[in-house]
């Protein structure tokens, strides 16, 4: 096992390397941001100096390798219209979209998984094509209509909960968290269940396949001969047997709604990272592009890698293939 | 002789299909008696392993048990709640399937599989369920059994792993169980050690064909003079009557469709003694231990 995880986090270092030279590029292509760096009516000297203050005269080689000998250093940059560390700057952002995130992927999981087992289960029944028809809806409403829809009824029609911002935060491992106030949670609730949809109606789907394949095998027919019932057939041998898929795309999901959860949080005003990146693509402020998008592939690649790890609790036989 | 264990009369089964109703067991009749071994024989589609399932009430939809009775020690079982099948299952009457690489989760230790079974019925303390499922692994010839216990299905042989699986059925100290084809899926030296630990020998044999029992009697009877056209044509087909270097004997024809059926007697078409009084079926005719169902039973010869 410990063989493995190093052989992946070489792995790792590799894909690193790889993506920050295409995102350098792409980034690179996409425009010259000196002229948000400079007022239009600065003079041509102080132009010229602020060029190459910040290195921008270079070759896109010579450019690339100071970067990569800043980072060696752990020196990401600073960001050019916030003036202030890159690295700051997307840290302060991101505890907000890894909880909005978080609530939103495990709420979908722990409520889709049994509902899509239950439609799986009894797929002729009456609840059964409710959860069907409000997975279809998951799947096929877009996001930010949805979010409109949520903020008309519950915050603005009903007034029951906040529309958008964090509201209260408390610190816990020196970050301010939502979810630790009563008042923070509230404000959680629309967007993580405005993100979750989407998941929501995934984990039903898939839970729904996996059961009526898993329903029809012989594994559950000898355990109804052993005398098991239902609900333990259920629990202790379909859902362990369905579960590869479902880590999957949790972790597919997850790193994906970290990265972009931009229209959420717009429509929320959710501080988080989605704004930050997408305003940072419109004033072209490079250092947070490139650094935001070498986040996210790691952020990618760690979860790849857990994923991989649960792989191995969750079925014997890929640890034996693997060991040997 | 000792008491009637089980008493199945008049059992059907059918199957709600598209194309119609599937007559997979047609007034199937046969008694078990305490410590009696029967062998139910036939080809595919003759409806053995469904007999099998409404015995245990584990028909799914859209099969369902549309007459008869199953009576486990004078109780009757169809019919019974979900609930008390249930409890009835595991405890009373097992099963062991055909093929364990598919029966075994391959996700769960043995250990898991085993106390699941066993917490169906009872509540056993986690030392005296682990001490029970090694002893029952034990007895089915599992070697090292407290160390093996511990290991997933994939890990054991194939041979081994329906020794898991039959002491999975054993775990309850069932009073019947029934053996759906036990070693079909394992290689003939395996199906060899299987048969002779399962005491292989029935003493009655019970031979299907299309959803319903066509003869029945003491095995060795059977064997040696079938009263039945089909039964002879059965064994007929065996391998090692055909001499090398010649084809295998095969009954002509291939088995009806179980949801159209012919009139009368399943087997006429594919018959040579058939006439015009085959389009009746024939009814299940008893002599002494012996019974058939055919209107022109071959003849029972002067004993040798």
């Amino acid at each position: 096992m410990l063989g493995f995880i190093i052989q992946r986090v070489l792995q790792a270092c590799l894909v690193m390397l790889v993506i920050s030279a295409l995102v350098f590029t792409g980034v690179y292509a996409v425009g010259n941001p000196i002229d948000v760096l400079i007022s239009p009516d600065a003079t041509q000297l102080i132009r010229e100096q602020t060029i190459r203050a910040y290195g921008l005269d270079q070759p896109l080689w010579k450019q690339y390798l100071d970067f990569l000998g800043r980072l060696a250093r752990g020196d990401f940059g600073r960001s050019f219209v916030y003036n202030m560390p890159v690295l700051d700057l997307i840290f302060s952002r991101l505890p907000a979209t890894l909880e909005l995130t978080l609530a939103a992927v495990l709420g979908a999981t722990a409520l889709g998984v049994p509902l899509g087992m239950y439609a799986g289960y009894r797929p002729d029944s009456p609840v059964s094509k409710a959860i069907m028809a409000i997975s279809i809806l998951g799947f096929s409403v877009p996001t930010f209509w949805i979010g409109l829809v949520l903020i008309f009824t519950f915050a603005v029609s009903l007034g029951w909960l906040p529309a958008g911002n964090r509201g209260d935060t408390a610190a816990l491992f020196g970050i301010q968290w939502s979810f630790l106030t009563w008042n923070g949670l509230m404000h959680l609730f629309l967007p993580a269940l405005n993100l979750s949809l989407f998941k929501f109606a995934l984990m039903v789907r898939l839970a729904r396949a996996g059961t009526r394949e898993v329903m029809l095998t012989d594994t559950v027919k000898f355990a109804r001969a052993a005398g098991l019932s239902e609900g333990t057939i259920l629990l202790r041998h379909v859902l362990r047997l369905i579960a590869i898929p479902i880590v999957t795309v949790f972790g597919l999901e997850f790193g994906s709604t970290l990265a972009v959860a931009v229209a959420t949080e717009t429509i929320f005003s959710w501080p988080g990272v989605g704004k930050l990146i997408i305003d940072s693509i419109s004033t072209l402020d490079r250092p947070v592009m490139v650094a935001y998008l070498m986040l996210v592939a790691f952020f990618f690649i760690m979860i790849n890698l857990s994923v991989d790890v649960a792989y191995a609790a969750l079925d014997p036989r890929l640890r034996t293939r693997r060991a040997a | 002789m000792s008491p009637v264990l089980l008493d199945v009369n008049g059992l059907t089964t059918r199957f709600a299909t598209r194309a119609g109703s599937l007559h997979a067991v047609e007034d199937v009749s046969f008694t078990v008696a305490e410590g009696e071994i029967i062998g139910l024989v036939g080809e595919s589609g003759s409806g053995k392993s469904v007999t099998g399932f409404s015995i245990l009430g584990l028909i799914d939809p859209p099969g369902r048990i549309v007459a008869g009775s199953v009576k486990l020690n004078g109780r009757e079982l169809v019919g019974l709640s979900h609930a008390a099948l249930r409890s009835m299952r595991g405890r009373e009457i097992a099963m062991v399937f055909q093929d364990p690489s598919a029966t075994l989760n391959p996700v769960l230790t043995i250990e898991t599989q085993m106390r699941l079974a066993i917490a169906a019925h009872e509540n056993l303390g986690d030392a005296a369920a682990r001490a029970r499922c090694i002893e029952v692994l034990g007895a089915v010839g599992i070697p090292d059994a407290a160390r093996r216990i511990e290991a997933y299905p994939h890990q054991f042989s194939g041979g081994m792993r329906q020794r898991v699986a039959i002491a999975i059925a054993l775990l309850n100290r069932p009073k019947l169980i029934i053996c759906d084809e036990p070693t079909t899926a394992l290689d003939v030296s395996i199906q060899a050690q299987i048969l002779t630990e399962m005491k292989s020998l029935a003493a009655r044999l019970l031979v299907m064909y299309a959803g319903r029992l066509i003869e029945a009697g003491p095995i060795a009877e059977v064997l040696r003079q079938p009263r039945h056209p089909y039964t002879r044509g059965l064994l007929g087909s065996l391998p090692g009557i055909a001499r090398p270097g010649q084809d295998l004997v095969q009954i002509p024809g291939a088995m009806p469709s179980l949801i159209d059926l012919p009139q009368g007697c399943a087997f006429q078409p594919r018959c040579g003694f058939a006439d015009a009084l085959c389009a009746t079926m024939p009814a299940l005719n008893g002599e002494g231990a012996r019974s058939f169902r055919c209107h022109h039973p071959l003849a029972a010869e002067s004993a040798p």
